[in-house]
């Protein structure tokens, strides 16, 4: 028996992963569990049967062949998480089945938390460097751009980079906020 | 070593536990779950976390698998390092809770 997938749209930002995880599981109380995410649609599966709690992880450094991948899920299989997809290599979906007045979460400790959210940070102001980079090289080789084609190609250019610069950045100082509080929280 | 004081209770469980003998990660869950009666449960991104660092720290290292036994799940065992840092924290946990009680006699004498 073939499942049929139901297409949802959202677009789920890195830094507001816990949004993802709201969404998701609000959908699986409605009888919708989630299958597989993209950028912009996830696949969902509908029965009504059953009820699933879904919490997001990400991971890097681990290689699908030096086996580390494996024991990962299987440490996450043995506390009772059933692992459903992954997005790209680092980010994994793992849902459990809903029980009542219980919030099950994979990070139980602030110091474990601060470390994931790090690793996020990490990725992102990365991301903005190397974008960054690219922007000035961009600048000094096609300095045409601002002369010939300031209208056409220069500003759209100019807009579009900024506009993944705030959105980068955006983020960064999301993640870094969430870490102070985080910190302030004794 | 010094650097890893005070420990959370996840690293501290995670220590106490294979301080007797070498387990695996779930045995580490259950039985830190048992010790702390209900009250300490170690997430799986807590403990998946918490184990890479210790290995990393050289606090743990991985224990050859038993014939006969799951080869699937790897297992785990103190170090000496380990060890010490243990009595470290034993000794650091012993200090505060003798001033603490202290504290709570002499505020009802």
């Amino acid at each position: 028996m073939s499942e049929k997938l139901v297409k949802r749209h959202r677009m789920i930002m890195a830094w507001n992963y816990e949004k993802g995880e709201q969404w998701m599981n609000e959908l699986s109380s409605q009888g919708l569990h989630f299958k597989k995410g993209g950028l912009i649609s996830s696949s969902f599966v509908r029965d009504e049967s059953v009820r699933y709690t879904y919490r997001m992880d990400y991971q890097t450094g681990q290689s699908r062949e030096n086996g580390k991948f494996q024991e990962y899920l299987d440490l996450y299989q043995d506390a009772g998480w059933e692992y459903v997809s992954s997005f790209g290599l680092t980010w994994h979906y793992f849902r459990r089945e809903w029980q009542p007045g219980e919030e099950p979460q994979l990070y139980t400790d602030r110091e474990s938390l601060i470390m994931l959210y790090k690793r996020l940070l990490g990725v992102i102001s990365a991301m903005l460097f190397v974008n960054l980079f690219i922007m000035i090289l961009n600048m000094v080789n096609l300095n045409t751009f601002f002369t010939e084609g300031l209208w056409t190609i220069g500003v759209p250019l100019m807009i579009l980079y900024l506009g993944l610069f705030a959105l980068l950045g955006y983020g960064c100082w999301k993640i870094k906020k969430k870490v102070n509080n985080l910190k302030l929280q004794v | 070593m010094k650097e890893m004081l005070p420990l959370t209770e996840a690293f501290y469980y995670i220590l106490i536990v294979l301080y007797t003998e070498p387990s695996h990660g779930y045995g580490i869950m259950q039985d830190t779950e048992k010790m702390s009666n209900g009250r300490v449960k170690i997430g799986a991104g807590t403990l998946y976390t918490a184990l890479n660092t210790l290995l990393n720290k050289g606090l743990i290292e991985l224990y050859p698998v038993p014939e006969g036994t799951d080869t699937r799940r790897k297992m785990y065992a103190i170090t000496e390092n380990g060890r010490q840092v243990v009595s470290a924290e034993v000794a650091r946990l012993e200090e505060l809770l003798g001033v603490g009680r202290q504290a709570l006699i002499t505020k009802k004498g």
